[in-house]
């Protein structure tokens, strides 16, 4: 089957983004395709590069870019909530005269039109929020 | 895009329109299935009713007015909006209050839509 | 037939209205917060119960609570291949957060 997944909460909050990230390597291990991961709203802080956690913390961000790594999985960051909190590509960077990308490797950023698209063309698409 | 089947989905709000981004986010979803011709019915629950009432002046707030969008919405070819009749009637409006395109919906036709739509994203 | 998915606390709004609209063909995966809601003897659980529905809880999240021992019983526990092979059977997820 064909998975899309909308994540809309932020790594180091809540339950869901972990949730997600588990949920998407496990599609992927169970045979599955994953489609698209639409990160919205909060969930696009994800792609945020310049996080520094603490030691005994999981690094959920880099599980997501290891999915990328390893598998190809589309990470899409929508653009308006990524430079809403921060999360920039060079070509943004650019455009908003930033001093630096900061966007993590294995996400692009795009728009709702990409979460649209995975609405009609995925056979399930599931939300974690929280 | 195949022609044959378009995948209906279904967009539920949850939460006050201000208050948390989300709100906004769902909203610019359902412009964007509306700008992308994908069918898309949008659910009203619990606070996210609040997104409905009139006379919304978000100016000192500096967002974006999320009530006056709404009411817009039927120009993107989203007719209704479906509201939880009872999360309507416990805060103290009446349908007539709302935007045209409200509609009321009891818990049975809730779980029908919850069950009929091909996808639910849930805001 | 409704895949619902529950990480939000048992007092909340968001298991309320989960819990409203439950039906007997439906299942119901607790995760995050929402795996308290599976307390043997929390108010909440029996709801879930009383519905029919089918009641999974994710082990990782039942592991870091602490009440593995403590779920009542008709909360069965699974893991995310679990979670997976849940929502292929299930056209829609409705997620209460």
């Amino acid at each position: 089957m064909k998975y899309s997944l909308l994540v809309l909460s932020a790594p180091d909050s809540g339950s869901g983004n972990l949730a997600a990230v588990r949920f998407a390597e496990a599609v992927i291990d169970g045979g599955h395709q994953l489609y698209r991961v639409f990160f919205l709203d909060r969930g696009a802080a994800t792609g945020l590069a310049s996080t520094v956690l603490p030691q005994d913390e999981q690094n959920v961000a880099g599980l997501w870019s290891a999915l990328a790594k390893k598998h190809g999985a589309e990470l899409i960051l929508c653009i308006a909530s990524a430079l809403k909190q921060g999360v920039l590509d060079e070509t943004e960077a650019t455009r908003y005269e930033q001093a630096a990308a900061t966007m993590l490797p294995g996400f692009e950023l795009g728009g709702l039109g990409l979460l649209v698209e995975a609405m009609a063309d995925s056979d399930r698409m599931l939300t974690f929020g929280g | 895009m195949a022609e044959s089947h378009k995948t209906r989905t279904l967009l539920v709000f949850r939460h006050p329109p201000y208050s948390s981004s989300l709100s906004r986010s769902g909203l610019d979803t359902a412009l964007a299935a509306g700008a992308f011709e994908q069918p898309v019915t949008l659910l009203f629950l619990s606070d996210g009713i609040l997104q409905l009432l009139p006379q919304q002046d978000s100016t000192s707030l500096g967002k974006r007015n999320h009530g006056k969008v709404l009411a817009s919405l039927p120009l993107y070819d989203i007719e209704t909006l479906w509201v939880d009749a009872a999360a309507l009637s416990d805060c103290g409006y009446a349908i007539n209050d709302l935007p045209e395109a409200a509609r009321l919906a009891d818990q049975a036709l809730i779980r029908d839509m919850l069950a009929q739509h091909d996808h639910i994203l849930a805001f | 037939m409704l895949l619902h998915t529950l990480n939000s606390s048992a007092q909340s709004a968001a298991t309320r209205n989960c819990c409203d609209l439950l039906t007997a063909q439906d299942t119901v995966i607790l995760f995050g917060d929402g795996v308290y809601a599976g307390l043997e003897g929390c108010a909440t659980s029996q709801l879930l119960r009383d519905s029919g529905a089918a009641i999974f809880a994710l082990a990782p999240d039942v592991d870091a609570a602490g009440i593995g021992t403590k779920l009542a019983t008709g909360v069965s526990l699974i893991d995310y291949a679990q979670f997976v092979t849940i929502s292929a059977k299930y056209p829609g997820q409705m997620a209460w957060y």
